[in-house]
């Protein structure tokens, strides 16, 4: 006898690969969203477990990069003291004020005159009498420099050097040291919801892989039976594979609620800060780019937990 | 598709399973395996299904030699069988209809060929009518013949048994066997592994028969071949 097939007139045969393919995504899409909605509660519980790991790093990012963003818009730009040579006079002085009003950057320049500054700093200090006793006047001219406020560090370094080149010029004293510390802070708190991010989505990896271990052990039975007649590991895995994208991508959404939750209360606390700062109250809040990010990066976890705990536990389940 | 075995043998530790084996199954033939337990009927299924590799010699199914198969190639060779177990293995989470579409589903038939074959198939095992039973709900005889409705329901070119009557009565058990006798009849290679020497012995096709590992009969092949 020949391999022919019974009754070979029935049908025409299975797809094509790439159709059957999509088929059984689709397939495995559909059941995977029914398991879902069959166990509300616990999935409920892994989503919202997913969604806190995911919104505190979210949290930390979006007070940082709130924090910075007032930074930029401080309106008060650093600034650079430039003291001339003791030997410069008040018209000398003036002519360089010129000089910098000319270069590229430059917002302002204020000629600060030497009696004046000595007058101030004495009535600041309250030691008349040790200015008194001194013959002449110690302090030179001076000139603030305000620099436009596009102007970012580099700049003001580049500045500073071109400034000091200057004849006449003596000393330059860059004045922006808090405003470094304030950047350093932010960056900190950056790089801790960074890393905060990284612990989290291994513990959402763990634990959404170990959820996922629980749903292959319940379903031992069907993935040998599948494997028996003739389903690869791709397809036993596909099922498992839409659950963990289902879930981690409900768990970013999830991640966004607890987000805007928590930014609407840290909203007056944040601006109590600002305003410290003469700052015009800017709400840090979710906007929607957050929101496609943090689903994006849920969905992303979820398949990640998935493939790891089907590779780990699937892979091993062999029929009898 | 043909099966031959070439002095295989398999051994777990140190006891040998199966040893120094040999027999030829050609194409559209159909044959018992028969032997007390333990000597090696379902480690020869087991082999030939790829779920053990042999220790030594060579088995070639349909012409191509098992030991080429690899580990990413075993799912789709074992698409060409059908295969009947002794507790069934049907899946209660679903309905008959959905048990026997599996095989269907796995090689990515279209909705509609599914509903045809499957029908097809349960029409033949007389089971037209329970399709939307669950398979707890059936009894022995019904779930095996659910089970022989899953194995044909891809037309499988090789159709494997291990012990499908075991826990059938005698009537029973001669329907399930006349059920495989109508696949062969139509081009399936079948073979069956069973203990029930008076069944099979009035069945007028081969019998292997196997005692500690080792081939002791290999049969006529060319009775029921007329």
């Amino acid at each position: 006898m020949s391999n022919q097939q019974p009754s070979a007139g029935i049908g025409v045969g299975p797809r094509p690969p790439i159709s059957a393919w999509f088929h059984h995504h689709r397939q495995a899409a559909q059941a995977s969203y029914e398991k879902l909605l069959q166990a509300p509660v616990s999935n409920f519980l892994t989503i919202l477990v997913i969604g806190v790991a995911l919104a505190l790093p979210h949290l930390g990012i979006s007070i940082a990069t709130a924090v910075q963003g007032q930074i930029e818009q401080l309106d008060s730009p650093p600034q650079l003291s430039l003291l001339l040579d003791g030997t410069v006079t008040y018209e000398e002085a003036a002519r360089i004020r010129e000089q910098v009003m000319r270069k590229p950057g430059i917002a302002e320049v204020k000629l600060v005159d030497r009696d004046r500054a000595l007058a101030e700093f004495t009535a600041a200090t309250g030691l008349q009498d040790l200015f008194e006793r001194l013959n002449s006047n110690p302090l030179p001219h001076s000139l603030w420099v305000y620099p436009n406020a596009n102007v970012r560090t580099a700049g003001l370094e580049q500045l500073k050097i071109d400034l000091g080149a200057l004849t006449g010029v003596s000393q330059v004293i860059l004045d922006s040291r808090w405003l470094k510390r304030l950047n350093a802070f932010t960056d900190l708190l950056r790089t801790t919801a960074s890393v905060l991010f990284l612990v989290m989505a291994l513990g959402v990896v763990l634990t959404l892989g170990n959820t996922l271990r629980l749903g292959i052990e319940a379903r031992r039975d069907e993935i040998v039976v599948i494997k028996l007649i003739g389903g690869g590991n791709a397809f036993a895995r596909r099922p498992f594979l839409y659950t963990g994208l289902f879930t981690g991508a409900l768990g970013g959404v999830m991640a966004s609620l607890l987000s805007g939750f928590a930014l609407m209360a840290l909203n007056a606390p944040v601006n109590r800060l600002f305003e410290l700062y003469d700052q015009v109250p800017a709400v840090p809040s979710l906007v929607p780019s957050d929101l496609f990010a943090l689903i994006v990066m849920g969905a992303g976890l979820g398949l990640i937990s998935a493939w790891y705990s089907a590779q780990l536990h699937l892979t091993r389940i062999q029929p009898k | 598709m043909d099966v031959v075995f070439s002095r295989v043998g398999k051994r777990f530790g140190k006891r040998d399973a199966l040893a120094d084996l040999s027999f030829e199954l050609q194409s559209g033939e159909m044959a018992f395996l028969t032997g007390h337990s333990g000597a090696g009927k379902s480690t020869l299924l087991r082999l030939l299904l790829l779920l053990e590799r042999a220790s030594s010699g060579d088995i070639d199914v349909g012409g191509r030699p098992l030991s080429k198969i690899k580990p990413s190639g075993i799912a789709k060779y074992r698409r060409d069988f059908g295969v009947v177990f002794q507790d069934h293995q049907l899946l209660s989470d679903r309905s008959v209809y959905h048990n026997v579409a599996l095989p269907l589903e796995i090689a990515g038939f279209t909705q509609r060929d599914i509903n045809r074959r499957v029908r097809a198939a349960l029409d033949k095992v007389g089971l037209l009518g329970r399709e939307r039973a669950n398979p707890d709900t059936l009894s022995g005889g019904e779930q095996q013949r659910v089970g022989i409705a899953r194995a044909v329901v891809a037309r499988p070119k090789i159709l494997i048994a291990d012990e499908p009557t075991g826990n059938l009565d005698p009537q029973l058990s001669a329907e399930i066997m006349g059920l495989f006798s109508a696949f062969n009849s139509v081009g399936v290679t079948v073979i069956v592994a069973s203990h029930d020497l008076a069944l099979i012995s009035r069945m007028s096709h081969r019998i292997l028969t196997l005692d500690k590992g080792s081939l002791i009969t290999v049969g006529d092949s060319q009775r029921g071949r007329d």
